[in-house]
């Protein structure tokens, strides 16, 4: 991304490895990004990828392994418990089910009013004022106040979380699937909420996503994620009309089109996707036309390459090379 | 059927809400029970004994839910080896047996209508510390605890105002099912011995004076021991209604 | 062409504060033999508990109201539970969202498909073996004989959905339903499963139901939509028509709301204001009609039929003037 934007958070080679017993699974493998003021940067990935690990590092819900997490020139490993919470101010997130994230037994006056009670803002006149401020900006009314989370339809709830997120003014809102338990007409609607509030308050959006048209909408950057690497980013043009890396190309192409007529794929493929081999250099090597058949892919360490000032990928035999 | 069930229960309060002071000592002329040896009146001694032995059982479910609720939520809150050891304790507790502990506990402190339901309610509260152990473990698992901490809520903040009042039903269930189980291990205790002393009464207590002569005057301990019947089956069945009101509620979500 | 199924004035209600309320409202649809249909809709569209219905699984306090459903020509509702359990699993077979649930868990894969064979025809354990190996097979699983052994948690989410559709099938149905089947799964495992199923309802002559709300996988894997709306079906025609030309302004709205990568980033995305309705709380006249862009009088005093227009089954007064205005693109 272009370097005279700020950069207000980065991850610098964060690794995040699980182990239970004998048996280790890497999450995160050595991933570094950054969010810059204003922008939206989407992680996108299909389960496994470790885009929800990544989202629960950047929120400080989990440490890495290895590497730094930097948030407004803080570096998260080094903060005392309550110096970590003052931070969380800066940072918020909405949660993919509409329901669960809310306290069922809150009313929806109470679940916005909770961020504002764990900093002691204001008195109860001043924080009822700016709850239902909050409430209009997403498109709420007052009368939805005192309605319990499940008097309430996914979309209104989503809602709720997102007012609830920007309670305390972040600068930052980590949205960890936050429309895909909705309705595609309501998915439209909370969708553009997102766009109108990011274009009014300048806020910075992480947009975890599995699905690639909700990434083409909001995203500024994209960084594609397989198995705990960052195997393509870049913008929208990059990652959709320039795709490089051959994961990049099968998703795209996998993705079904609500066009009956759009190109039938060549590839009439059913059988079941075969997993990585343990041990080799590119983890998508097994499910690669081109990898499987070369040594590189196996046994020699994949490097960054970098294309243009926006684009990069992790691949030896790119799409455009042979 | 749950209102037949709860008649009985209510009656011994009616009197004594009303504030009738009924003769408790010496003879008197309403025998709808008949009278004991020393001709007092068993209606009487059966609604006095029955206060105390609700009053009891209450308390000591109070105690116990005070005491497992904090217990088990600092289990499942700091999880590591101070869940470890509590949750031994409980388990240890609960393998006493409850005769042995609240002989030891008597003997040392006197059977009162302070100390039994201390007594009894220790050995409640174990079950509920289990119980509040898992609710507690299971709601710091969900989403919306997650978004509390994301939003700077402190830890104390989130487990009396978040997390607790989503395991209150439970507690409530709980609850209904510890007044059950302390007014049989009251009954229990009395009627050994244990217990509430004469010329006190408690249930138990008139069952163990009416015991010595259960075949020439049974309505002696036919009486208490029917109410105790009644009341813990009431309790049980109120458990019972809470619980399916929880679960429908929850499905319906 | 023969149908293998006929629904006819399918009506399903719930239990609500205000009294029973329609969920599926007089919903009427054919599927011919070896089509692809595709029931669309949002939730509370009705769809699932429309095929819950073909599959006789509606239980207290869900229950039909009124309608017939033939299967292979014959009326199924008014089966006993018994006769219809005969049916179930070799005529009709359904596959759901949820693979582990549909699963025994401590049950190896083998033996449950060996069950399902052996519930439908008369083979012997050996026999009914060898076919589950060449079934698993068949639903594109690699090394199908050591697989037999596996257990459910031993398996990936598109693994077992295979494994689901291999006992879906082992009865050899005419007639099979995908609810939301592949909503859980990966979109690269999706792909190869909803080409799998195509692949096999090709080979052996099925006709398939896929329940989405996903109007890409509508449009790619069915020949046939069906779009459901509260309750009420709204329009009915071949795959092309609808995606390409949608009659009814829901359909239309519906499309205009997605959110794919060939839509313009650069403006807002065309929603729908409101909400559908509540079962409890459905307006008078069409179901569509509080918001709807194009809604008249009529609209919201009385329920538009189904009627044929421009090559399809549309539930919309206006549709042939709107269609003819509206075709400027």
């Amino acid at each position: 991304m272009s370097s005279d934007l700020k950069a207000i958070a980065s991850t610098t080679g964060v690794s995040r490895i699980f182990r239970t017993g004998a048996h280790e699974v890497r999450a995160l493998d050595n991933i570094s990004f950054s969010l810059y003021e204003g922008k939206t940067l989407a992680l996108v990935g299909e389960s496994g990828s470790g885009k929800t690990t990544a989202a629960r590092i950047l929120l400080g819900l989990d440490t890495p392994t290895s590497g730094s997490v930097e948030i407004l020139g803080q570096t998260l490993g080094t903060l005392k418990q309550e110096e970590m919470r003052l931070l969380r101010r800066q940072i918020q997130v909405v949660q993919q089910d509409p329901f669960s994230q809310l306290n069922r037994r809150h009313s929806v006056h109470r679940i916005i009013e909770g961020p504002l009670l764990a900093f002691n803002i204001g008195d109860k006149e001043s924080r009822k004022e700016k709850i239902i401020e909050l409430l209009e900006a997403v498109g709420l009314e007052k009368e939805h106040l005192r309605r319990r989370p499940h008097e309430l339809s996914g979309g209104q709830c989503q809602r709720v979380a997102i007012a609830r997120a920007l309670a305390l003014n972040p600068k930052i809102v980590v949205l960890d699937e936050a429309v895909s338990a909705l309705d595609v007409s309501v998915r439209a609607q909370v969708l553009n909420l997102l766009r109108k509030l990011q274009q009014e308050r300048g806020l910075t959006y992480l947009f975890i996503t599995h699905d690639l048209g909700v990434a083409h909408y909001v995203a500024d950057e994209i960084a594609v994620m397989f198995r705990g690497r960052i195997v393509e980013r870049g913008s929208r043009e990059d990652v959709f009309k320039k795709s490089k890396h051959h994961y990049t190309i099968g998703l795209l192409a996998s993705v079904p089109l609500a066009n009956p007529q759009s190109a039938k794929k060549i590839n009439q493929l059913v059988q079941s996707l075969p997993s990585p081999a343990e041990g080799d250099a590119c983890l998508y090597r097994t499910r690669c036309e081109v990898g499987l058949n070369r040594p590189d892919c196996k046994s020699t360490a994949l490097a960054l390459t970098t294309g243009t000032s926006t684009h990069s990928w992790l691949c030896h035999s790119p799409q455009g090379s042979l | 059927m749950g209102i037949t069930i709860f008649a009985p229960i209510i009656s011994p309060y009616d009197p004594n809400k009303v504030g009738v002071a009924l003769p408790f000592a010496g003879p008197s002329f309403s025998h709808l029970m008949g009278s004991d040896d020393l001709g007092r009146d068993l209606l009487s001694r059966l609604l006095y004994g029955g206060r105390i032995t609700v009053f009891i059982a209450i308390a000591a479910t109070i105690i116990a839910l005070i005491i497992g609720t904090l217990w088990g939520m600092v289990a499942g809150v700091q999880r590591g080896w101070i869940d470890e050891f509590l949750m031994r304790t409980a388990d240890a507790t609960m393998a006493i047996p409850q005769i042995l502990f609240a002989l030891v506990c008597i003997s040392a402190v006197g059977a009162s209508v302070i100390s039994l339901p201390i007594v009894v309610g220790i050995l409640l509260a174990p079950t509920t510390a289990r119980m509040a152990r898992t609710a507690v473990v299971v709601e710091l698992a969900s989403d919306y605890v997650v978004a509390a901490i994301a939003t700077g809520v402190k830890k104390s903040t989130l487990i009396f105002s978040e997390v607790l009042p989503n395991i209150a039903p439970q507690l409530l269930v709980q609850l209904s099912i510890n007044v059950a189980a302390a007014v049989m291990t009251e009954a229990s205790l009395s009627f050994i011995g244990l217990g509430i002393q004469p010329p006190n009464a408690s249930w138990g207590t008139l069952m163990l004076q009416g015991y010595a002569k259960l075949w020439n005057t049974y309505w002696f301990v036919l009486f208490p021991a029917l109410a105790v019947t009644i009341t813990i089956l009431a309790f049980n069945a109120y458990g019972e209604r809470i619980r399916i009101l929880l679960d429908a509620r929850k499905s319906s979500v | 062409m023969t149908n293998s199924l006929i629904v006819k004035n399918l009506s399903i209600s719930v239990p609500s504060a205000k009294g029973r309320v329609a969920v599926v409202d007089d919903v009427s649809f054919e599927i011919p033999a070896g089509k692809k249909v595709a029931m669309v809709g949002e939730s509370g569209s009705g769809k699932s508990l429309t095929a819950y219905a073909l599959m006789r699984l509606i239980k207290d306090p869900v229950s039909i109201d009124a309608g017939d459903i033939y299967l292979n020509g014959r009326e199924v509702l008014s089966l006993s539970n018994r006769e219809f359990r005969l049916l179930r699993g070799k005529q009709i077979s359904m596959i759901y969202q949820d693979p582990m649930s549909a699963l025994n868990p401590i049950m190896r894969i083998g033996q449950q498909i060996i069950e399902s064979i052996q519930l439908h025809s008369p083979l012997s354990k050996a026999a009914a073996r060898k076919t589950a190996i060449e079934l698993l097979d068949s639903v594109g699983i690699p090394e199908p004989e050591s697989r037999m052994n596996s257990y459910p948690f031993e398996m990936s989410g598109g693994m077992l959905q295979r494994v689901v559709i291999a006992i879906a099938l082992s009865g050899n149905p005419q007639v099979l339903i995908a609810d939301e089947a592949t909503t859980a799964l990966d979109v690269t495992t999706q792909d190869r499963v909803l080409t799998l199923i195509d692949k096999l309802a090709a080979e052996r002559g099925l006709s398939v139901l896929l329940i989405t709300h996903d109007l890409g996988v509508a449009a790619q894997f069915s020949d046939e939509i069906m779009v459901m709306y509260a309750g009420k079906l709204v329009e009915n025609g071949s795959v092309n028509e609808i995606f390409l030309k949608p009659a009814h302004p829901y359909t239309k709205a519906l499309l205009d709301s997605r959110c794919d990568y060939t839509i313009d980033v650069n403006s807002p995305i065309n929603s729908i204001a409101g909400q559908p309705p509540r079962p409890d709380n459905r307006p008078t006249g069409c179901v569509f009609s509080p918001r709807c862009a194009h809604v008249t009088e009529q609209c919201k005093t009385s329920v538009p039929p189904l009627i044929h227009s421009q090559g399809r089954l549309t539930a919309c007064f206006r549709a042939d003037e709107l269609f003819r205005v509206e075709r400027v693109n």
